[in-house]
This record gives C-alpha cells, structure tokens and sequence, in this order.
C-alpha cells in the first residue's frame, strides 16, 4: 500500500455519508421503477391533448395567453391522477400488509415513506415539464414576440406538489380502497370550487378566491404593453407550498401518531411526543408543520390585500413593484403601402388580414374631414378600464384595442369567421367615423343613430362587404335587430350613389350626420 | 370431566342460534368482501358533497360550467362502484360456487342503481343542472366505463379510466361537444347520449358478470 492509496481512501464519516446517498439513491431508483404514474401516463398525455393542448391551439400565439392554460387546463387533469395515484403510493405499506415488516428497517418511517412519495412526485413532475414544454415549443413556433413566462409553470408544479402531498398523506393516514377515488374527487372539487369564487372576484367581495390557481383566461393582450406582476403567482406558489412543506411534516407525524391512535387517550399522544428515540425527527416535523402553516397563512392574508391594478391584473401591495407599471418600450409593426395599419409585434399575424380588411373602407372616407389616415392598435386596458376603439390625433388616427373594436369584442382570440372578421374591423372604423367620438375608457360602446347606421351600411356595402343580410340591421343591447324599412331603403339609396356623389354628400353633411342631425329622409 | 364432554362441541354463543337463509348469508359476506357497506358510505358522502356544493352555490347555474361540479361528484360515485368491485380472495373465489357472477351482477347494478337515489336526495331542493335524467345517465354511463376498466386494470385501480372520460368531458363541455358518447354534455332526453351510455354500461355489466375484475397474484389478500 502507498501513501498515495491511503490518502485518497475517504474516511469512515465520508464512507458512511457516500453510502447512505448511494443507498437513498437505490432506493429512488426502485421506487421509480415501481411506481404506478408511468402506467396512467397514456392515459394523461391524451388529456393532456385533448384538454390542455386543444384549447392552446384555440388561442393565437401569445405567450402570456396560451401560458395560462397551464393553471386553468393543465392542473385540472393532473390534480386528478396526482391526487388519486399518490393515495395509492401512500397506502402501498396497508394495502402489502408490509406495514409492521418495514417498520423493522433501520430507517425512520419518515425516511420511507418520503422515498415512495419523492418517486411519485419525481414522475408527475417530470410529466408536468414535458407537458409544458410541449406547449411551449409549439407557442415558440408560431409566436412573433416575447419569451415563455416562468410563474404559470412555477404555480403548476406548486399545484401538482400540493395536491399529491395530499393524496399521499391522505393515502398513508386513511388507507382503504376507496381513498384514492375518493381524494381524486375531493381536490377536483376544490378545483372546481376555487374557479368559481376566482371567476367572481371583486375588490368588494373579497381576494381571497385569488389562491386558486385556475381563474378566468386573461385578455389577449395581457403581458404584451405591460408586465404582468407576479404578485398573485407569488401569493399562490406560498400558499400551495406551504399546504406541501405542512403535510411533509405531518408525515413525519403520522408514525408517532399512529400507536397513540391504536392506545387511545392524550396521554398517549404525549407519551408518544415525548418518548426519547426519534425526538430529532418529530422536532423537525413539528417545525415542518409550523412553518408551512405559516407560509399558508401569510400567502392567505397577502390574498386579502390585493386590488385591482391599472392594467387589469391585481397587485399586492406588499410584493408589488412599481417597475411592473410602466409600458414595455416597443416598435410596432407597420403596413408600408396604402392605409397604414399598425400593431404590436405579438400580434403582427393578423397584419395583412387587418389591412386587407381596413383598406377598402379607409378608401371609401379617405379626404374627408376627421378621416383617420391611419390604424393603430393600443392597449385594451388603461387605468383599470377597458378601452373602446375611436377616432383622435392630428392627423387623425383610428385606435383600436385586441379586446374592443367598435362594438365587436375578443377580436384578436383568433378568426373563426374570416368574414365576420373582417366586417368587424370596418364596422369599428366607419363606427368611430360616423359619431366622432375618440378612444374612450369604459365599458360602453359606440352606439350608432338610425342614418349613421344606414350611411355605414352603404360604405361596407360599396368596399366590398357583402350586407345583403343584414343591411339595415341595427344593435339593440348587444343583438343585431331588423332596422326599420326606411333605414333599409336609406342605405341602399346612398349605396347606389356614384362614389363622387358619395363622398360630396358626406364632405357637406359629415358634421350634421355626426351630431344626429340628419334624418334618413335626407339621405339621398 | 369425561370423554363425552370434550367431545360435545361447546354451546353457541347467545344471539347466534337464530338460522340465516344461506343465500342471505352468502349475499351479506360477499357483499362485506367487497367492502360494500363502506363504499355505501363513499356513495353518502357523495350525495352530501352534491347537496352542500348546490346549497352553497360552488357550482354555476347555467353555462358550460354549470354541468362541471356535478358531474365530478357522479364521477366520483362511479368510481366507488368500480373500486368495490375489487375481491380480496382473487383466484380462488372463482373456482368457490356457482352464485359468483350473479353477486357480481346484482352487487354492481345494486350501487348504481344506490348511487343514483343517494345523489338525487342529495340535490332533491337544490336546482341541480340539467335534472335527474343527466345524473342518472352520467352516472350509469361513467360506471360503465369503470367496470370495463376494471377487466384490465383490475378493481382497485378501475377508477382510472372513469377519470380520464371525466377530464375529457370536462373540455367537451366548454367547447359544447355533441357527439352522444359525449353524454355528459348532451341535454336530458337526448336519444343518442342515453343509447351510448346505457350500451357502455350494459357491455361493461355483462363482461363484468361474466369474466369478473381482473386479479393479480400481488393483490392484497
């Protein structure tokens, strides 16, 4: 033996350490091998497909937008077997009837049971990041700006950590046939419980509903003027962490409790509390306990703090920072030919169809006065209020919002309708024309005066817009209802005008018609 | 003490002398082996989650969402069902009697037939979505899938398919599916949704009776 063979050889401390790691890492490794996840995980990738990536490709491509599906979709189907196989992890011991036959190893219950529970995290985890970088790559492929966002995945993986420490504490305390069906459906319907109180939160009804990851899509262009705060996320990983961090301690627990269970009796439970063997690992549990239910807590009382911020998320005070407030500095993307059209980089796939759309109507009142020369999309939110589409500037400019164009809303979730699409669009333009009125925060729309309605019906029907159907119809509570005949017979009368009549009659009466002056009687 | 008194077998207990019928006795404990009495528990607990989810408003009232909570909780009672299927002596309970596949039969149809009043006394007051007829439906079609899974995956892990279909449905219904083997989101009367849920549960009924939940030798005893 050399000096050199004696040196490198590790001592019996570091031997002992490197074997306990070796022995804790076999052990990972089996129960990853025996675990169930793997044998329901077809069953959940066609879940995941059918649910969660299906409703993704609903919506168009921007990050923040098909990021929620994460919380809203995603969470859902894996709370489900999560909570359900984690129960049938917890209870494995009960069910082999191995309970008394483990509780001879040399290893604390804890120690155990936390190696059956890390290999059923390990995989539902490790299927929660596939899946989200399913989703991711896809979005990455067709978005045209901004980057994943990391605070849904953080608030998944919360949510997954949550909901299987409580199936698995569920499954080691009441083992039986029926836990695992049974906590399935109980976390589904706490799921399901917290969007419905999420989806009617208000300010004055209290916060507290903002706990629940699952809640109501955000507007399309939500993240993309603004940051979005991660306040809530903040609040919302706390929370869920530390139901998690509580019932690992509980865990620890659970062995101890056990044997006062079957004794019956406080004094038992004291006697178990205060027995010397193991002080070390109850104390860390208990501490495990404290310290999750006052994460849970904090995260409970932060979510009563919050208020309605002025992009249209919620902000904490406590965690909120400012920066989050200002616009994100950003280039537009622009037409170069004919009526310009601008908007943000998010949304430079609709482009060509917006100016396609836009461009025929901007012709029709191009000259006139208050005629904008160009479109340009702004943020649907400002100052905690939806923005309505309109008309301002010098040289006048036509603002529009992903949300709202005239009285068309969720415009930019996509094109079910390429026809009613682009009817919308000139419907918003010609709407802000006709009444004058310029880009308004509020949640009322631009309501047009029976010949405002007939003038606009014969411009849409002059650029192109086929209005056989619905010309003269006019907008009562948000429903399209038949105008009246003279409306009708109005816009046609106006349609059939050349486009140089057309355009004088509007040069001379424009003011008049905006103000409601002009009877349908004085169309010509 | 003499021969004859060690021989003499010793006097039943009181209380025990009074005769069962043998097919009552058989019903009892082959119900009990399948933890039946504990699963009606399950299917009450069920109904009382229903009543105070309606009471309390945790569901919507009309929408597509208006269908999700209830339809988790008859997910829920058919999964029970499924997982009482589950027999604690496997192998060796086949070869035990003829009476076998008809106890199955009867067990099944029984808590379905149980899950259905225990939820509708659950919501009887409270405006459940869509009325009796969806919860029937949904509850006889979900546990018929539960007891085809149970062929393969055996009782105790049968409830893993009734929550697939569950999660499915879940997307169905938002996106207002109107495939019949959508039952979930189809209205009351629909023809089509009732034929697909009620042949699911007959094909699982019957492979059910016939073939029994699929044992493993790991099950436990």
């Amino acid at each position: 033996m050399t000096a050199a063979g004696i040196s490198l050889r590790p001592g019996p401390a570091t031997a002992r350490r490197m074997a306990r790691v070796a022995a804790a890492g076999r052990l990972l490794r089996l129960e990853l091998k025996r675990n169930a996840v793997p044998y329901v995980l077809p069953l959940l990738a066609a879940a995941f497909y059918f649910d969660t990536v299906r409703t993704a490709d609903g919506f168009p491509p921007v990050w923040t937008l098909r990021a929620s599906v994460i919380g809203d979709h995603m969470l859902f189907e894996f709370s489900a077997f999560a909570a359900g196989l984690a129960a049938w992890a917890g209870s494995r011991e009960r069910r082999r009837k191995t309970l008394d036959m483990a509780a001879t190893t040399p290893r604390a219950a804890w120690a155990r049971l936390s190696v059956t529970l890390a290999g059923t995290l390990c995989w539902l985890l490790l299927a929660l990041l596939a899946g989200v970088a399913v989703l991711y790559i896809q979005t990455a492929l067709q978005a045209t700006w901004g980057g994943p966002p990391l605070w849904p995945v953080f608030v998944g993986a919360a949510g997954v950590t949550a909901v299987t420490m409580i199936g698995f504490t569920c499954g080691v305390v009441f083992p039986g046939r029926f836990t695992a069906p049974l906590v399935a459906i109980g976390v589904l319907v706490l799921y399901q419980t917290g969007l419905r109180q999420a989806l009617g939160v208000t300010s004055s009804s209290g916060t507290y509903a903002l706990l629940s990851p699952a809640n109501a899509p955000p507007s399309v262009d939500a993240g993309v003027y603004y940051h979005l705060a991660p306040d809530v996320p903040i609040t919302q990983v706390m929370f869920m962490g530390g139901i998690a961090i509580a019932l690992l301690g509980v865990l620890g627990l659970v062995a101890a409790l056990r044997q006062p269970a079957s004794a019956g009796g406080l004094r038992s439970l004291r006697a178990a509390l205060a027995r010397s063997d193991g002080w070390l690992l109850r104390g860390v549990a208990v501490i495990l306990v404290a310290c999750g239910v006052a994460a849970s807590w904090t995260a409970f009382a932060l979510a009563g703090t919050a208020k309605p911020d002025a992009t249209g998320g919620w902000q904490i005070p406590a965690l909120h920072s400012a920066a989050s407030d200002h616009p994100m500095p950003v280039t537009q993307d622009c037409t170069s030919s004919g009526f310009g059209v601008c908007v943000h980089p998010a949304f430079s796939f609709y482009l060509h169809d917006l100016a396609a759309a836009l461009d025929p109507v901007a012709a029709e009142i191009a000259g006139l006065p208050g005629a904008p020369t160009r479109a340009e999309e702004v943020a649907s939110v400002s100052g905690g209020q939806d923005v309505q589409s309109g008309i301002s500037g010098n040289p006048p400019v036509f603002e529009f919002t992903a949300e709202r164009v005239g009285s068309m809303f969720g415009q930019f979730y996509g094109i079910p309708d390429p026809v009613g699409w682009r009817e919308g669009f000139q419907q918003g333009l010609l709407d802000a024309f006709l009444t004058g009125r310029p880009p308004h925060a509020g949640t009322v729309p631009i309501q047009l005066g029976a010949a405002q309605q007939a003038v606009e019906d014969a411009l849409l029907t002059t650029a192109g817009t086929n209005l056989s159907a619905t010309i003269g119809t006019m907008l009562q509570n948000g429903q399209p209802v038949a105008g009246p005949p003279a409306a009708v017979s109005a816009a046609h009368r106006f349609a059939t005008l050349s486009a140089g009549a057309r355009h004088a009659w509007l040069a001379a009466h424009l003011a008049a018609l905006r103000t409601g002056k002009i009877t349908l009687a004085q169309i010509p | 003490m003499t021969t004859a008194e060690i021989v003499r077998p010793p006097a039943a207990p009181a209380g025990t002398t009074r005769r069962i019928p043998a097919g009552i006795r058989l019903t009892w404990l082959h119900l009990r082996s399948r933890r039946v009495p504990a699963g009606v528990l399950g299917l009450a607990v069920c109904g009382g989650v229903l009543r105070v989810a309606l009471h309390w408003h945790w569901a919507f009232n009309s929408g597509p969402y208006a269908q999700q909570l209830p339809m988790i909780i008859e997910a829920g009672a058919a999964a029970v069902i499924v997982v009482a299927a589950h027999s604690l002596f496997g192998e060796t309970e086949r070869s035990a009697g003829r009476w076998l596949p008809y106890l199955r039969l009867f067990a099944a149809a029984g808590m379905c037939g149980l899950a259905i009043a225990l939820l509708q006394l659950g919501a009887a007051g409270e405006g459940l979505n869509e009325g009796v007829l969806v919860l029937s439906r949904n509850v006889i079609g979900i546990t018929g899938i539960g007891l085809l899974c149970s062929l393969v995956t055996g009782g105790l892990l049968a409830w893993t398919l009734p929550m697939g279909y569950l999660v499915f449905c879940q997307y169905a219904l938002l996106q207002a599916w109107t495939a019949p083997w959508t039952w979930p989101v189809r209205p009351p009367a629909d023809r089509g949704a009732w034929i697909c849920a009620c042949a699911v549960f007959t094909a699982g009924l019957l492979l059910f009776t016939i073939r029994g939940p699929r044992t493993f030798l790991s099950d436990p005893s």
